[in-house]
C-alpha cells in the first residue's frame, strides 16, 4: 500500500472545502488591502490611513486587555472548577452539567441576559449591590468607561470558564489511580496531590486550551458587539469590531482588510511565539 | 474496569466541596433564573425600582408575542436545519482528514495540519468582505447552502484535530491486526476506530452543533432574508439601539435556549463522563 498517497486522500475533502472558504478569502483580503474602490494599486495607502487613526492603538489595547484578562480569570477558574469537581460528592453529575451551562449556551443569549442585568436603572446586580452596601449608589455598568471593560470581561470570563474546566476535567479523570496511591502511601494531602500530581499531569491540556482561548478572544466579536457595539467612546472597541465597522458601518472595505492583513499577522506570530515557548519547555507529555 | 475500593481519595473537605459547588451552581444558573423570572413579568414589573424577585401577576404574554407575532418560529426552523446540516458535513469531513492526519505519514503534513488550524485563528470579520464576494458568485448569499457552508471555517478546523487526537490515543496495534486479516482501510476506520472513539464523535458533534446554532456574525452578514435568518439574529433584531423590550427578548432567550440545553444535557452523560475515557482505558 501506498502510504503517502492514501493519507493525502482522507484529508483531501476537508482540505479543498477549508482551501476554497479560507485560502481564497484570505489571498483576495491581501489584494484589496493595497486597492483602492476602483480596484486600482495604491500601495500601502491603506495601511498608513489605518494605522494613523486614532482608534487603531486603541482598539489593539483594547484587545489585549480583553483576552488576555479574559484568559488568566478563565484558566484560574476553570482549573479551580474541574478539581473541584472532580471530587466525591452527591449529586457530582448534575453539578457537572449545569457547570457547562454558560458555555453551551449562545452568546447573543448571554449578552443580552447580562445587559439586562447589569442594566443602570432596573438591573437586578445595581439592586443588589445597593442593597447589600457594597456600592453606595447604582453604578452605570455598561456605560462608564471605567466599569464597562472589566464588565465585558466578567461576562466571558462566565461564558468560556466552563470549557476549561471540562477539559481539564477530563485531564484529571485519566491520571492513573496509581499515582494517587503512591502519594498516599508517602502520605501526601490534598494540596500536595492538587500540586504535584493534578497540575502537572493536565499541563499538556492546559496549554492547548489556552491556545484555544487565545485563539476564540482574538476571534470574539458577540457579546461585545451586542452589549456595546464598542462604546462607549471607544472603550471596548476591539480590533475585529472595529475591522467590522469600517467594513459594514464605514463602507471602507480597503481599509478594513488592510487593518485585517495587519491583525492576522500579530495574531500569527503570537500564536507563534505561543507554540515555540511550548516546544522549548522540557517535560511535555505527549 | 475500575475497582470501587481503590478509588477513594484524601480529597477535598466535604463542607468545602460542598460550599465550592453551590457557588459554582449559583453562578452558573443565576442570570437563566433571572432570564426566565423577567420573561414572565409583565411590563411594568420589569420596569420597577427595586426590581421584584418573583411577579404578582406572571404572564406568558412575552411567549405568545415571541411564538405568534414575531418571526421567531421560523428563524428556530432555519436554525435546526443549518445546524443539523453543517454538523453533519463537518462531521463526515472531519472523520476522514483526522484519520488522515492520525494513521498516515505523507508529504507536507505538518503544513496541512498547521494549514487547518490557522483556519481556526482567521479573524472571522477579517474575511467577511471576500467571503460574501465568493458567495455571491455561488449564488449562495441567503441560502442554507450558503451558511453551512461557511461555518465548516468555524467547526471543522477543531473538529479535525480533536479527532486527530482521539484515534491518535487508539492503539495503532488493533489496526495493525485488522490489516494482517485483511481489512481494508476503511473497514478499519468505521469498524474499529470509530466505534472505539465514540466519546470524540459524541464530542465534536456537540461541539460543532452549539457552536454553529450561537454563531452570530456570519449569520448577521449572509442571511438578510427572514427566509434564512437564524435565532440569534432574531434575537438581536428584538433589542434595538433606542427601544428594547426586555420581556420579549428574555423570551425569545428562553426559547432560544431551551433546546440547546436539553440536547446537551441528553448528551451529556457520553460527553461528560467518557470525554477521554473510552479508547485509552477501555
Amino acid at each position: 500500500m501506498d502510504r503517502n498517497s492514501t493519507g493525502l486522500v482522507f484529508v483531501l475533502p476537508a482540505l479543498i472545502v477549508l482551501a476554497m472558504l479560507i485560502a481564497y478569502p484570505v489571498a483576495y483580503t491581501g489584494l484589496l488591502s493595497v486597492t483602492d474602490r476602483q480596484g486600482a494599486f495604491v500601495g500601502l495607502t491603506n495601511f498608513k490611513a489605518v494605522l494613523s487613526a486614532r482608534a487603531t492603538p486603541q482598539a489593539f489595547w483594547n484587545t489585549i486587555w480583553f483576552v488576555g484578562g479574559s484568559i488568566v480569570f478563565q484558566v484560574i477558574l476553570g482549573t479551580a472548577t474541574a478539581i473541584l469537581l472532580n471530587q466525591n460528592f452527591i449529586g457530582r453529575g448534575i453539578v457537572r452539567s449545569i457547570t457547562l451551562i454558560p458555555w453551551v449556551v449562545p452568546g447573543i443569549v448571554a449578552a443580552t441576559t447580562w445587559a439586562w442585568m447589569f442594566h443602570t436603572e432596573f438591573g437586578i446586580i445595581n439592586y443588589m449591590m445597593t442593597g447589600s452596601g457594597i456600592i453606595p449608589e447604582p453604578i452605570g455598568w455598561l456605560t462608564n468607561g471605567n466599569t464597562v471593560m472589566p464588565v465585558l470581561i466578567a461576562i466571558n470570563v462566565w461564558k468560556l470558564f466552563p470549557f476549561v474546566a471540562i477539559m481539564v476535567l477530563a485531564g484529571l479523570q485519566s491520571i492513573p489511580n496509581d499515582l494517587y496511591e503512591a502519594a498516599r502511601v508517602d502520605g501526601a494531602n490534598f494540596w500536595q496531590e492538587v500540586r504535584f500530581i493534578m497540575i502537572p499531569q493536565v499541563r499538556s491540556v492546559i496549554v492547548a486550551v489556552t491556545l484555544l482561548l487565545v485563539i476564540w478572544g482574538l476571534n470574539s466579536i458577540t457579546i461585545i458587539y451586542a452589549i456595546t457595539r464598542g462604546g462607549p467612546a471607544n472603550r471596548t472597541l476591539i480590533t475585529p469590531i472595529q475591522i467590522f465597522r469600517l467594513a459594514f458601518e464605514s463602507t471602507q472595505f480597503n481599509q478594513a482588510a488592510a487593518l485585517s492583513v495587519i491583525f492576522f499577522a500579530v495574531a500569527l506570530v503570537i500564536v507563534i511565539i505561543y507554540i515555540r515557548a511550548l516546544a522549548s519547555t522540557p517535560g511535555e507529555a505527549k | 474496569m475500575s475497582d470501587a475500593s481503590t478509588l477513594k481519595r484524601t480529597g477535598l473537605p466535604l463542607p468545602i466541596t460542598i460550599i465550592g459547588a453551590v457557588i459554582v451552581v449559583l453562578i452558573c444558573l443565576f442570570p437563566f433564573m433571572w432570564m426566565g423570572v423577567s420573561s414572565i413579568k409583565t411590563l411594568p414589573e420589569l420596569y420597577t425600582v427595586p426590581p421584584i424577585w418573583w411577579p404578582e401577576t406572571p404572564t406568558l404574554g412575552n411567549y405568545y408575542k415571541v411564538l405568534f407575532e414575531s418571526n421567531i418560529p421560523r428563524y428556530f426552523l432555519n436554525s435546526v436545519i443549518i445546524s443539523v446540516g453543517s454538523t453533519f458535513l463537518a462531521l463526515i469531513l472531519a472523520i476522514f482528514a483526522s484519520y488522515g492526519f492520525a494513521r498516515f505519514d505523507f508529504r507536507g503534513k505538518p503544513l496541512l495540519q498547521s494549514f487547518v488550524l490557522i483556519g481556526q485563528l482567521l479573524p472571522t470579520a477579517a474575511i467577511i468582505v471576500p467571503l460574501f464576494i465568493t458567495l455571491r458568485v455561488l449564488g449562495l448569499v441567503n441560502t442554507y447552502w450558503g451558511l453551512i457552508l461557511v461555518y465548516m471555517i468555524i467547526t471543522l478546523p477543531l473538529s479535525v484535530w480533536m479527532l486527530t487526537s482521539y484515534f491518535k490515543a487508539i492503539p495503532v496495534e488493533l489496526e495493525e491486526a485488522a490489516i494482517i486479516d485483511g481489512s481494508s482501510r476503511l473497514g478499519i476506520l468505521f469498524r474499529i476506530t470509530l466505534p472505539l472513539s465514540t466519546p470524540g464523535i459524541v464530542a465534536v458533534i456537540v461541539y460543532a452543533f452549539v457552536t454553529t446554532w450561537n454563531e452570530f456574525v456570519f449569520a448577521l452578514c449572509f442571511a438578510t432574508d427572514s427566509s434564512v435568518k437564524t435565532l440569534p439574529i432574531g434575537l438581536a433584531e428584538f433589542s434595538t439601539e433606542f427601544n428594547t423590550d426586555w420581556g420579549a427578548v428574555m423570551a425569545a432567550s428562553v426559547v432560544m435556549t431551551l433546546p440547546i440545553a436539553m440536547l446537551f444535557f441528553s448528551m451529556q452523560r457520553l460527553f461528560v463522563g467518557g470525554l477521554t475515557a473510552g479508547a485509552t482505558k477501555g
